[in-house]
């Protein structure tokens, strides 16, 4: 079984050095990096089911006691990806706005619904353990308020289903707010994310319009590839093509071996991918 | 992540898959054989009744099966569906599988020569010791091998429980995949399953086997 | 049926009265009448369609008659009611009667996954009750006497087709029937085997074995039987002693029968 393994992973990794090889011949060190244009900004809140105001104030009050005693900034500092991108500072609180400690029902239990495949926000760690910073947020408003903590990790295409049906309580996910304003009962805002287009450092790719008959890739269903169908349709139209993955990995391995030239990402995520390789 | 720490974040979701997969053979087995029955009953109305759940069974996606189990109870009935989610997998699964078996179980009797039932019938067997004793056995060995292919789908298709976020080893392989942009988890469940099916094709071998000492 | 009646009967083990049976629509058996007494070895010839395979059918009761009456001895398994329909009896009497009579088949159909010994000790067992070491003392015996003792432990596919026909005459033997139906029982096999199936009929035959016996093999009919039943067109058309029927046939039928038969 060792063996079994070890040889797969030998030669997952020749093909890969051979993908890397093949690209860095035209440079000396490929990086990766972002066009300073933006395809756009959008937010990332708490979507309770509509009607859920009390829950919903309930939980935002403890967000921003969080933010107010530095636990929100505490946590942010295990994910440097998206530090930048939190958008929520105590200044901008005022004490009558927040919760008390212990303010909660300590029979309740806060079921947190979330997407495990939605790195750093929620996903299985470096521990292999459920994490991310909106799990901790949300174990740590539970803990402020004295609640119970059930995580409920869903498949994100059914993600309304589970909402409504109450398998959770809420989608605290990296979820977008823009265009869903009338369809949740939202929270606070807690960060800001921004959809940008990830570049090789060799592409000669430096404006929106040198994308003009390149491919660019882009993962089902995210923000980018919304933007992308969507009001950005005028700039995707100038495109060779756009070429939609299941996952972010899969393109930024295409990018890596030169079968496209550009990916449209959240800046977060991107951050993320290209962390990831430098640690590599 | 080492790859033995992706290793055993991985483990709980093998073991999951093999409990869907036991689970799910141990309820459709012997349920198909309820169905088939069924499907075969002189009953008029039992009959067609059966005929559209084996239809529907195999005329529509698993996985949307599954929402249906899922979410059915709460959309339909309002009922709360929390805790509810590895049942739903298991009632989907051990359903979908009944209805195929039925099917299986049903070529595997009408392969039996009648005169088998006759041979039996004049000897003075009565109905239950014909079937258990003379035509069962017979049935048994004829649809071994569609039965292993039905298993052998059946180990693969325990994947479709991510809809339901069941984090089977298929859905964790795709959330480490995401969170350490490897496609080594992707790897080792393609080598689980490959040695699941390994290990199922083996031991219905060794079943037919056991069924050829009369050849 | 009055006391008096069935002591004239004594001796009659199996009885078919006014038997009548259609496959829809088709009259395929058309009043028929037959009885067999004890030690008689009957034959029943006719060509194909003739309803005499339908007639050994009904008999055993894997068809059921439309009219008429079934009897075995005392039994009544089937009879007509008011209206001129044949009603059977109820489960026990079925029972009663197929405890008397036993059936080979043209496909012998064995079991294939029972051994040649537990095809033929397997219902004495089962369903007779009989103690195992009994009922295999005499399966052992059954087999030696169809020349199969060596061939206890192997399956039926292993078996010729001589073989396996002589293995379900046995089985059949071992439920000790008072009367042995063979529905064509060589029709199947090659020529060079129908030898030794014959050959164990004839044992039997000489053991006062009742028998009834559909066949195409004419010099064994007329050499094995008491009495021949040429079967036409649903009815009997002509009985009696093998060498009158053989020899001097009454019916024009019968003799063209007999000589397409001989071409």
């Amino acid at each position: 079984m060792k063996r079994i393994l070890c040889t797969i992973l030998t030669l997952a990794c020749s093909v890969v050095l051979t993908a890397c090889g093949a690209s860095s011949t035209s440079s000396e060190a490929v990086t990766y990096g972002f066009l300073d244009e933006t395809l756009g900004t959008e937010n990332y809140a708490i979507g309770f089911r509509l009607g859920d105001e009390e829950l919903a104030e309930t939980v935002s009050a403890a967000v921003k006691a969080l933010v107010k005693n530095g636990t929100y900034a505490s946590i942010a500092e295990n994910y440097p990806d998206i530090k930048d991108y939190l958008s929520l500072s105590p200044e901008d609180i005022s004490d009558d706005e927040i919760a008390q400690p212990g303010s909660g029902d300590p029979n309740y239990t806060f079921k947190h619904g979330f997407d495990l495949d939605y790195p750093p926000y929620s996903y299985l760690n470096d521990a292999g353990e459920v994490g991310g910073f909106d799990v901790e947020m949300a174990q740590a408003v539970c803990e402020y308020l004295g609640w119970k903590y059930e995580p409920v990790p869903f498949n994100w295409d059914f993600k309304d289903a589970e909402l409504n049906a109450g398998s959770c309580d809420c989608i605290w996910s990296g979820f977008t707010k823009e265009g869903r304003e009338d369809m949740y009962t939202w929270g606070i805002t807690y960060s800001t994310n921004t959809q940008m287009i990830m570049v090789a450092s060799n592409s000669g790719i430096k404006t929106l319009a040198d994308l003009a008959g390149k491919t660019v890739g882009v993962q089902i269903s995210t923000s980018a590839a919304d933007m992308l169908e969507g009001d950005r349709a005028d700039l995707a139209a100038t495109f060779n093509e756009l070429k939609v993955y299941e996952t972010y990995t899969v393109a930024f391995n295409d990018l890596k071996a030169g079968a496209i030239d550009a990916i449209a990402i959240d800046v977060t995520a991107g951050s993320y991918l290209i962390a990831n390789e430098n640690k590599q | 992540m080492t790859l033995s720490t992706m290793f055993l974040t991985m483990l709980p979701g093998m073991l999951r898959t093999i409990a869907i997969f036991v689970l799910t053979l141990v309820f459709s087995l012997p349920l198909g054989m309820v169905v088939m029955m069924l499907r075969k009953s002189r009953i008029g109305i039992v009959q067609i009744l059966t005929k559209i759940f084996i239809a529907v069974m195999r005329g529509t996606p698993l996985m949307l099966q599954l929402l249906v189990w899922y979410f059915g109870p709460y959309y339909l009935f309002r009922m709360p569906i929390g805790g509810y989610r590895f049942t739903a997998i298991i009632l989907g699964f051990s359903l979908n599988y009944a209805a195929y078996f039925a099917e299986i179980y049903r070529a595997g009797i009408e392969a039996i020569p009648v005169g088998q039932y006759e041979a039996a019938d004049v000897l003075g067997y009565s109905k239950a010791q014909t079937f258990f004793k003379i035509i069962l056995p017979q049935v048994i060995k004829t649809i071994l091998p569609a039965v292993t292919n039905e298993v052998i789908t059946l180990v693969k298709d325990t994947s479709l429980a991510f809809a339901l976020a069941y984090s089977e080893v298929f859905s964790i392989a795709k959330q480490i995949s995401s969170s350490q942009t490897s496609f080594m988890p992707f790897l080792i469940a393609g080598v689980f399953y490959f040695v699941a099916n390994y290990a199922v094709a083996f031991g219905m071998e060794a079943v037919e086997q056991m069924f050829k000492y009369y050849d | 049926m009055t006391e008096e009646r069935r002591s004239n009967y004594d001796d009659i083990l199996f009885r078919m009265d006014h038997i009548q049976k259609s496959f829809g629509g088709t009259e395929v058996l058309k009043d028929i009448s037959v009885s067999v007494r004890a030690g008689e070895v009957v034959s029943i010839i006719g060509p194909s369609g003739s309803g005499k395979s339908t007639l050994l059918r009904c008999a055993t009761f894997l068809e059921t008659i439309d009219a008429g009456t079934i009897c075995y001895r005392d039994v009544i398994a089937a009879q007509n009611d008011s209206s001129g329909k044949a009603v059977y009896a109820g489960p026990a009497d079925i029972r009663k009667a197929k405890k008397q009579f036993g059936l080979v088949f043209q496909q012998f159909n064995l079991f294939p996954h029972f051994s040649v010994l537990k095809n033929i000790m397997d219902a004495p067992v089962s369903i007779q009750k009989q103690p195992k070491e009994t009922a295999r003392a005499k399966a052992m015996e059954l087999l030696r006497k169809m020349g199969l003792e060596d061939k206890a432990d192997a399956y039926p596919k292993q078996l010729s087709g001589g073989q396996q026909q002589r293995v379900a005459i046995a089985r059949a033997l071992a439920m000790e029937p008072d009367i042995l139906f063979f529905d064509e029982p060589t029709s199947a096999l090659d020529p060079e085997l129908t030898g030794e199936v014959l050959k164990v009929i004839r044992l039997l035959a000489e053991e006062k074995m009742t028998m009834v016996i559909v066949t195409h093999e004419m010099p064994f009919a007329r050499a094995v039987s008491n009495r021949v039943i040429f079967m036409d067109g649903g009815v009997i058309v002509e009985q009696g002693d093998p060498e009158k029927v053989f020899g001097a046939p009454e019916q024009e039928r019968t003799r063209q029968f007999l000589r397409n038969y001989q071409q």
